[in-house]
């Protein structure tokens, strides 16, 4: 991994990012809608990167961290009309604060164990939010209404295309960094790191941090996005699969990978729609993450890097 | 496994005939709800019953024909609102009819604020929806719900307490179990206003308890040890859990009040005959419920149809579905289409009133915007225009009292001109 | 009091059942197997069709939900958990789509609807106070069986230890003629038959539906956590300890708080005592 950037890295994010820019031209308004779901799920992934995929410290409980973002600010500008100005660096904030019972435990506990605690925050907020004043977290109903930024798919598409891509952006320029590499040998070999004299906890924390405000900040444009918020569509199951299996199938580690992973797990979901409405969908959606994910543990980004090596013989 | 693949089927042939016809500007419905659910599928067929008979006639608004889309939530909030998006963006739909669950119709409201696409809730009883018209008609005005609020539910059921449960049953004590659920909180809050000044009988206790409540044992105990009369049971989520438990315990107290497990006729089949001499609300037309000529000619036509597949009769929101189409279309031919507020106008004038035997059975109407029902004096814009007061001859009363017995068999125990049996506590229930 | 007491055995010794498998697969394959409360699904869906769909007698339904929930563990052992080399991570994840695919695969062929099973004996008992259904009695009481026949085969039988070698130490038992990868094949395959007996139980204690395996799989996860890496006493002394923990909470605290205090203790006791209660012991 080279640590300089160079004008072959900036253009290529020019073309990505200018190539989606100019998607509006392209693509109907249904189609478009697709994308700013892939959006935000690829800022969720590449935040559930820095947490988990580079440190090595599997979080189960992802959703628990976008779920306090997004309800916060939904909570602030529904129920107290604070304004979203306000609400949403407020969210980013409690959010990181969030990530901070994160890690607790991993000062002490790692791999399978620390998985199952996040997991368990997961589940502990899921109750806690139909039991807790639900006369503010609007119990298993959840709150509909929560304001919205911007209408139409047009003007969302570009405000989600504008967050991924600056975070996308800021991501990699720190991971090119040598914070960058020590927080991905922290998740190669935790003991070498701290042999050679690097905190270890310092660096995690910092990742917990970037992981947690970027999910912070995901969460609370999300909601108010949907225009509407409950427990069951955020502390699940469902979509903790849906980020760890778009990073993963992708490409942990990388930035390009997760968001890869999300806009292909979206767009193979809906795309699904039409030739099989009903449950079949999950179904076949589930094999298909499933049979990738054991074919190519490392990801989409592996396969492309392998074809393109096919082709013009080398790595580039 | 056939349903769905023969929904598949029916949407292709749909989709075959849209290119077929595709001379005439087609009006295309879309459906959305979880398509592997009998209230999904209740809401489903009935749609498309309706629709299949308004193309029989000759097509709609000048000899077009309908088409219908299908888009599934899979009771999902975030793929409910990708959904209704598909229907909008994709398809372009005219109208939305919705069977949809509370939460996943919140999810998706505002959507339709944002399409402004004429749509019919024919399941979801959210009063909170139709708050959302008191406050801000002009943005929700194209959205309607043939279903009674809850909230209106509470105020019957207070009239059964004092009618049956204390005056007949001669109960005067109670223990409300209530599921922790927002629905939960909203109707005990109701119920517990009112039980005792209105219907003269005393709450001794409530229990709460969480959704994913394995053994209901203690709380079973808990309710026998208050000293109450009976058990008011609130549940919406899990309530074939409580119930079946209830059963198998033989909990020697009886046991009423809001089990939405048992509102459909797969109720026993899914029980396995664990759910005998539970009673619940119900919306109408509920199981158990006698129907009018027009929709019993309909549920003859559904069961010919889909019979063999479950559900095998429809719930209350196919009727509310076949119905509402119905309705939708001729506000759409008096307004000359859907797309303009001309539209909610003519289906805030519709009103179909269903008689039985002579006597007002079941109205399909809308409140108005500003109309005021004079038992709970407030507002009710864009929700079925019900009757919460006897002689229930100004609408279908918003719930009846279901009740299944021991053996099977099911009756509609309350209001008394809607009865079809009689209210009877469980044969191991010691009598008082 | 006695309430209490009748109330919490019975519970808690349904918990240990549903526990045990995950158990062992942690402690011999290393492993998390989150697709663990599939197999209760499964366990459960095929009693419900054997028994209730086709009318045939119940230990016929219970015969075939066995063997169904072994057959699943072999499968996931041989498709899944080899090939990726039992590296836990992958194992976690792999595992938890699977979950969500089975899942989705309930869907199509039952429905979403949730449906109730007969009791598997009927009849109640009252004793103290209390109410015993003859159905939950003979769920624990198997459950107790179950756990001291396993007790048994792993102390006693030449399997057994062979599992419990592999569960101490892998390279040793290889040395010493063992094969883990056999050992760990059978271990998967009693795994999935005892999840899907104890599916039969905890749905007829509650209800078939096809989200019903998050809260077996988070009970499991619960005493494997308190626990620590566990023996088979080890597990059942946690079971009581959370079985307790919920009946005293549903009684005398408040119902709503039951899950809360459940995720609470996993999360306290994993920050204060990352091995758990009992730290790692021999199966």
């Amino acid at each position: 991994m080279t640590s300089t950037i160079n004008w072959r890295h900036l253009l290529l994010w020019a073309v990505f990012l200018g190539g989606l820019a100019l998607m509006p031209q392209f693509v109907t308004r249904g189609t478009l809608r697709t994308f700013i779901f892939a959006n935000y799920l690829a800022i969720f992934a590449m935040s559930w990167d820095v947490l988990s995929g580079r440190t090595g410290y599997v979080s189960f409980g992802h959703p628990f961290l976008i779920g306090i973002g997004a309800y916060t600010s939904a909570i602030l500008s529904y129920r107290f009309h604070v304004p979203v100005g306000w609400s949403i660096p407020i969210a980013v904030a409690t959010t990181m604060i969030g990530g901070t019972l994160f890690f607790l435990p991993a000062l002490r506990i790692r791999g399978s164990y620390f998985a199952l605690v996040t997991l368990a925050f997961m589940e502990l907020m899921y109750q806690l939010v139909q039991v807790i004043r639900p006369d503010l977290t609007g119990g298993t109903r959840g709150i509909s209404g929560v304001q919205t930024l911007l209408r139409g798919a047009v003007n969302n598409y570009y405000l989600s295309l504008g967050l991924m891509g600056v975070i996308a952006i800021l991501l990699w320029s720190m991971m090119r960094t040598r914070l960058g590499t020590a927080l991905s040998a922290i998740g190669m070999n935790e003991e070498a790191v701290e042999g050679s004299g690097l905190n270890t906890t310092k660096l995690k924390l910092f990742a917990f941090m970037v992981g947690a405000a970027v999910a912070g900040i995901g969460g609370a444009f999300y909601v108010h996005y949907l225009g509407s918020i409950a427990p069951r569509a955020l502390f699940d199951v469902n979509f903790l699969f849906t980020i760890i299996v778009a990073a993963l199938l992708g490409g942990a580690s990388t930035i390009i990978g997760p968001m890869l992973g999300a806009f292909f797990l979206t767009f193979l979901l809906e795309y699904l729609r039409p030739l099989l409405p009903g449950a079949e969908r999950y179904f076949i959606y589930g094999l298909i993450a499933l049979l990738l994910y054991m074919y190519e543990p490392r990801g989409l980004y592996e396969l492309f890097h392998r074809g393109r090596a096919r082709i013009f013989g080398g790595r580039a | 496994m056939s349903p769905l693949k023969r929904t598949g089927l029916a949407t292709a042939l749909a989709a075959g005939l849209a290119v077929a016809g595709a001379a005439h500007a087609d009006i295309k419905v879309g459906f959305i709800g979880a398509l592997a659910t009998d209230t999904g599928q209740s809401t489903l067929r009935g749609a498309q019953i309706a629709i299949d008979e308004l193309n029989e006639a000759g097509g709609v608004l000048g000899g077009q024909k309908i088409v219908l889309v299908t888009a599934d939530t899979g009771q999902d909030v975030t793929e409910g609102i990708k959904a209704y998006e598909y229907l909008a963006e994709t398809e372009e739909v005219d109208f939305i009819i919705s069977g949809c669950i509370d939460d996943v119709s919140l999810g998706w409201l505002p959507r339709m604020v944002e399409y402004q696409i004429p749509t019919l809730d024919t399941w979801t009883s959210n009063i909170g929806i139709i708050d959302k018209l008191v406050e801000d008609y002009e943005s929700y005005k194209p959205y309607f719900m043939n279903v009674a609020a809850d909230e209106a539910l509470a105020t019957l059921y207070v009239d059964f307490g004092k009618d049956i449960l204390a005056g007949k049953m001669g109960w005067k004590k109670t223990v409300i179990v209530q599921e922790d659920t927002a629905f939960g909180n909203a109707i005990n809050g109701l119920v517990t206003q009112l039980l005792a000044p209105e219907a003269g009988i005393e709450v001794l206790d409530t229990i709460v308890y969480d959704v994913a409540t394995v053994d209901f044992s203690p709380i079973f105990n808990r309710a026998v040890d208050s000293g109450a009369d009976f058990i008011y049971l609130i549940s919406s989520v899990n309530s074939q859990v409580i119930s079946s438990q209830y059963v198998k315990l033989q909990v020697p107290l009886a046991m009423t009040g809001v089990n939405v497990a048992a509102l459909g006729q797969e109720y026993w089949e899914d029980t396995g005959g664990a759910g005998g001499g539970i009673s619940t609300l119900s919306p109408v037309p509920s199981v158990g419920f006698a129907l009018d000529p027009v929709s019993k000619a309909f549920a003859e036509k559904y069961v010919a149809r889909y019979g063999n597949e479950r559900p095998k009769f429809p719930h209350f929101n196919g009727f509310n579905a076949y119905h509402g189409i119905k309705q939708a279309f001729a506000a759409a031919e008096v307004a000359g289409g859907f797309n303009n507020t001309s539209w909610v106008t003519a289906m805030e004038n519709q009103d179909v009133v269903l008689m039985k035997d002579g006597e007002v059975w079941l109205r399909y109407g809308f409140w108005k915007p500003g109309e005021i029902e004079e038992r709970t004096q407030r507002t009710y814009p864009h929700n079925i225009h019900f009757d919460i007061s006897p002689p229930y001859d100004d609408g279908a009363p918003s719930m009846v009292v279901i009740q299944w017995y021991e053996d099977g068999t099911n009756a509609v125990v309350y209001p008394e001109k809607y009865a079809t049996g009689e209210f009877k506590v469980p044969s191991w229930v010691p009598s008082k | 009091m006695t309430q209490i007491l009748i109330q919490g055995l019975l519970l808690s010794g349904l918990y240990a059942l549903i526990a045990i498998g995950f158990t062992m697969i942690f402690s011999v394959g290393r492993v998390l197997n989150l697709a663990y409360g599939a197999y209760l699904m499964l366990g459960g869906y095929t009693y419900f069709w054997v028994a209730q769909t086709m009318h045939m007698p119940k230990p016929i339904g219970i015969a075939a939900a066995i063997g169904i929930g072994a057959l699943a563990g072999v499968a996931m052992h041989r498709l899944i958990v080899r090939p990726l080399h039992s590296d836990p991570v992958a194992v976690e994840i792999s595992t938890l789509i699977l979950a969500v695919i089975i899942q989705a695969g309930i869907v199509l062929v039952f429905n979403d609807a949730p449906k109730v099973l007969h009791p598997i004996v009927d009849g109640v008992w009252r004793v103290g106070g209390a109410t015993v259904t003859f159905n939950i009695l003979t769920a624990t009481v198997a459950s107790w069986v179950i756990l001291f026949a396993l007790y048994h085969f792993v102390r006693k039988t030449h399997v057994g230890r062979a599992i419990s070698a592999v569960s101490m130490d892998i390279k040793g038992a290889a040395l010493s003629g063992v094969n883990p990868d056999r050992i760990n094949m059978i271990t998967w395959a009693i795994s999935g038959a005892l999840g899907a007996i104890a599916g039969v139980f905890f749905a007829s204690y509650t209800q078939l539906s096809p989200s019903m395996w998050v809260s077996p799989l988070i009970i499991a996860v619960a005493v494997v956590i308190v626990g620590g890496i566990g023996s088979i006493i080890g597990t059942l002394i946690v079971a009581h300890i959370i079985g307790f923990m919920e009946i005293i909470s549903t009684t005398l605290i408040a119902a709503e708080l039951r899950g809360v205090f459940t995720m609470l203790l996993i999360i306290v006791v994993l920050v204060l005592l990352p091995r758990g209660l009992f730290g790692r012991g021999e199966l």
